[in-house]
């Protein structure tokens, strides 16, 4: 029954309530870093990593520290600070390790300081109340599925850059109009799988 | 009688035009009078031209050699006919490509200078180096298209050896029969070529690639074959383009396949022009240098239709000129068939050794088009003989996307245009992909240096 | 305790936590990076052209900084530019003489002869490549614009058959040069007035017979110009050359030139 709940769980964050196309969670670097597939690649693997670890910490944070003081209100701005020094952390300690990945992904890290998908799931977390294993799988199924959606889109609008639309069609607009369309797909996941929150 | 067999594998891809090769089919191979002046060019061929050996005013007799190889990938040039060296300047080819030529007034009285052969050779005794080095010093290449050195191509360096020697006489352009005419009246020769290279390449099966669509020359084969020793057969191809493609060819003959940027070697071919094969027997056995060949002068421009014996470095003028001259109306001249020919701007071009036809196209022919955006239907990937996808290749040749294309695998393009040819649209999908490809040589060549 | 302060309190801590955390990683694994890199990125042009022989002003500004590379390589720069570059390096910069394309072609669609109707991409060594291209002179502009094509600057237009390069715009960065299937684009100094537009180096009959107004060599440019030993114009074939190292100035060259390939600031300006 545990192993069928966590596959639940995946498929859903994955999936049904996919963090860009459904929640509309992380939009940002969805349109920024969607050019190209490889650097959509780098980018989905720093939003993983980023996303679990803050998840975990945001959960110790959330049980061990304001819990017990009674300070939920309060818990938006402790993530805030937590995941940014975490970002930063994460950058300078990129840099450090992987220049290259970090020459590729450049202004973006930073970017994830303030990706609403990072906090969003730490409120999910916190709002559901579920324990912590659960927590960081979810996280990192949502950090899942925000990769698979950018990877997808990038893939796209790699084609999509030798297509010949209408002048006022061109660039930006066109990736929207695309993203909205992938929305629409994903709606087609719904009532896949009956889900545990 | 030898026998005849079916091929038994049909490649993926292809398409059907319209052959018109009745036009020219019927017609005997004529010889051409001796034009009064010849350009012979010292780049007949794939790799580094020749390098000029005569100097203007010099007298030179036929066959004498009037280029000499430069390097392995290379091919010597002969003269062919007696006259005397008027210029040796830069003259246009077929391609557009300017290289040094030889300008060869040609003698009234032919008899006059004697002609200069090679020792003949004893086709039964001779040694495969003594074959190999007459077939490289009679200035043999591949006279399909390309253009190949004969001897490095017989020279495999691949482990695998030549296990089938393929002869090519599939000729699946449009109007030409110059390779059909050969095989119907130079069979013996054909024959006495492949017992040599029989010989030389340690005793390959020998399999003689002919369209469906030629059935007296298969006849001819089957009788001019008879009796020979070892394994050899014709084999009879379904009509489809472009079944002579080398890799193509292999395939339909042996069902092995030649991975992309690989030679026919690696799976135990080698695949030959019978027209060269032809050649490779007169070189040997008469120690005649290849210095003439057939054209087919075709299409619903010119006034009689032909298959010409022509000297190399006939002007296309004389050849148009002895085939009853230009209907009214000709929009287009191409060099070669119609698919993957070479569009001339004016006659005054000459023929070389790789010049299989020349046709003379009317407006009826000739459709003037203006390319619009794919439609997404997909006809050209079903045509692809290579699997490509043409129609993502030509949008990302289109936007400048070079880096996409070759990722897309635009490299093993055969330039064979069976995308364009069929594409709905008009596009000039194989003119994207050998932009591409030129791109991305030029890029490599620059990396290089 | 007041909740406010325990809150207040809690978030300081977590904050001062993380701070600690911060400063130990900077100083701990930071990479050392030379402060001269941004500053010199951020003095050059930033159009990344490649002109300097580099991937980019970035990696042309690290090369500058490590001394591996020449200051001045940068044809794009101004004096102004080069001169806070040399300040930040702490070096004498030369003063880089700027230097623009110059298509070296004046056969327009009047004056070229055309050979063929080409109907086939539009693009220079496409149709270079299709039987050696529509224009009657195999040394002439075909006017496809491959070079506008990859021009940076958008500095080069297609006008009557001909590319033409606006002097102002120009970064000289020779991305044009190299992208010329006929190699008839120079980069030529920006102050050079007087300049032969033509590329045949072919005898004068040859020449005649494709074009209007190319070069036969007939050297009145170099006689009303000083003749041989003031150097103006180098000869190649039968084709005059202008000798940038010492450029005519003198206007009067340009009526005299009886084939009209001889021009007088062959650049357009936009907006005249």
């Amino acid at each position: 029954m545990g192993s069928m709940r966590y596959l639940i769980i995946i498929v859903g964050a994955v999936l049904v309530n996919n963090f860009v196309l459904n929640r509309f969670l992380g939009c940002c670097p969805f349109l920024g870093v969607s050019k190209k597939t490889e650097t959509a690649l780098g980018m989905s693997g720093a939003v993983m990593f980023v996303m679990t670890v803050a998840s975990a910490v945001t959960w110790l944070l959330d049980r061990f520290l304001l819990a017990p003081f009674g300070l939920g209100y309060v818990h938006t701005l402790a993530f805030i600070l937590v995941i940014a020094s975490l970002v930063q952390f994460i950058d300078i300690a990129m840099k450090r390790f992987m220049p290259p990945l970090h020459a590729a992904l450049g202004i973006f890290l930073p970017l994830i300081t303030t990706n609403c998908a990072v906090l969003g799931v730490a409120e999910l977390n916190c709002k559901n109340g579920t324990p912590f294993f659960e927590s960081v799988l979810f996280s990192f199924a949502a950090a899942l599925g925000f990769g698979f959606a950018l990877v997808l889109f990038s893939g796209i609008r790699e084609k999509l850059a030798h297509a010949n639309p209408p002048r006022c069609f061109r660039g930006v607009a066109l990736a929207l109009v695309t993203a909205g369309l992938l929305s629409l797909a994903f709606m087609g996941f719904s009532g896949l799988v009956k889900l545990p929150y | 009688m030898m026998k005849s067999i079916q091929s038994m594998f049909k490649f993926f891809g292809g398409v059907h035009p319209d052959y018109n090769k009745d036009l020219a089919r019927d017609r005997a191979i004529e010889a051409i009078p001796l034009p009064k002046t010849l350009v012979v060019s010292m780049s007949q061929h794939l790799g580094r031209p020749a390098v000029c050996c005569v100097k203007p005013g010099e007298h030179v007799a036929r066959g004498q050699l009037i280029g000499t190889r430069d390097g392995l990938i290379s091919v010597a040039v002969h003269a062919p006919a007696a006259g005397t060296v008027k210029a040796v300047e830069p003259r246009p080819g077929a391609a557009g490509a300017w290289a040094d030529a030889v300008v060869l007034e040609t003698d009234e009285d032919q008899a006059a200078t004697p002609e200069v052969r090679m020792p003949p050779l004893d086709g039964r005794a001779a040694t495969r180096d003594e074959v190999l080095a007459r077939i490289a010093d009679a200035g043999i290449c591949g006279m399909g298209g390309a253009g190949f050195p004969t001897a490095v191509k017989l020279t495999p360096r691949v482990d695998r050896g030549c296990e089938i020697l393929i002869l090519n006489g599939a000729e699946c352009e449009p109007y030409l029969a110059a390779d059909d005419r050969v095989m119907r009246e130079r069979a013996d020769r054909i024959r006495a070529g492949v017992e040599i290279l029989q010989r030389i390449l340690g005793g390959p099966s020998v399999r003689i690639a002919v369209e469906a669509n030629k059935p007296e020359a298969i006849a001819a084969l089957e009788q001019a074959f008879a009796g020979i020793e070892g394994d050899v057969a014709v084999v009879v191809l379904p009509v489809l383009y472009p079944q002579g493609s080398e890799k193509h060819l292999i395939y339909s003959v042996t069902g092995r396949s030649v991975a992309p940027g690989a030679l026919p070697s690696s799976v135990g071919c080698i695949v030959e022009n019978v027209a060269t094969i032809a050649a490779v027997a007169d070189a040997v056995l008469d120690g005649v240098p290849l210095t003439a060949r057939v054209t087919t002068v075709s299409g619903d421009g010119i006034a009689q239709p032909r298959n010409v014996l022509a000297p190399v470095g006939t002007s296309y003028a004389d050849l148009v000129a002895f085939c009853g001259g230009e209907k009214p109306g000709v929009r287009k001249v191409v060099s070669g068939g119609t698919m993957m020919g070479l569009t001339v701007p004016n006659l005054d071009i000459p023929t070389t050794k790789t010049t299989s036809g020349l046709l003379l196209l009317t407006e009826a022919r000739v459709f003037q088009y203006a390319s619009s955006p794919c439609i997404n239907c997909g006809r050209c990937i079903r045509a692809c003989p290579m699997r490509l996808n043409p129609a993502a290749l030509s949008r990302a040749v289109e936007s400048d996307d070079i880096a996409a294309a070759e990722a897309l695998g635009v490299m093993n393009c055969v330039e064979c245009g069976a995308c364009a040819f069929g594409c709905p649209a008009y596009r000039s999908i194989t003119h994207h992909c050998r932009r591409a490809k030129n791109a991305i040589r030029a890029r490599a060549a620059a990396r290089k240096n | 305790m007041t909740p406010i302060l325990t809150a207040t309190l809690i978030i300081a801590a977590v904050g001062a936590l993380a701070a600690l955390a911060l400063a130990v990683a900077d100083k701990y694994l930071a990479v050392k990076e030379d402060p001269r890199i941004g500053l010199v990125t951020a003095a050059l042009p930033g159009a990344n052209c490649g002109g300097c022989g580099f991937a980019g002003c970035g990696a042309y500004a690290r090369a500058l900084v490590d001394g591996t590379a020449a200051p001045g390589a940068c044809t794009a720069a101004d004096a102004a530019c080069a001169a806070e570059i040399g300040r930040i390096l702490g070096v004498a910069a030369e003063a880089t003489e700027k230097r623009v394309a110059l298509v070296l072609c004046c056969g327009t669609r009047s004056e070229a002869v055309r050979i063929g109707d080409y109907n086939g991409l539009c693009d220079c060594s496409a149709a270079h490549a299709t039987a050696g291209g529509d224009k009657g002179c195999r040394f002439g502009c075909l006017g496809y614009g491959a070079c506008a094509n990859v021009c940076p600057r958008n500095a080069i237009r297609i006008e009557d058959g001909l590319a033409a390069v606006d002097k102002r715009l120009c970064i000289g960065c020779g991305k044009c040069v190299a992208a010329c299937p006929r190699k008839l684009i120079r980069l030529v100094p920006a102050k050079a007035t007087v300049h032969v537009l033509c590329n045949n180096p072919l005898r004068g009959p040859e020449v005649n017979k494709v074009c209007g107004v190319g070069c036969m060599g007939c050297h009145l440019c170099e006689k009303n110009a000083g003749g041989k030993e003031a150097g103006h114009f180098a000869f190649e074939g039968f084709l005059a050359r202008v000798n940038y190292d010492n450029p005519p100035t003198d206007a009067q060259l340009v009526a005299k030139c009886p084939r009209h390939c001889i021009r007088e600031d062959a650049h357009y300006e936009t907006g005249k």
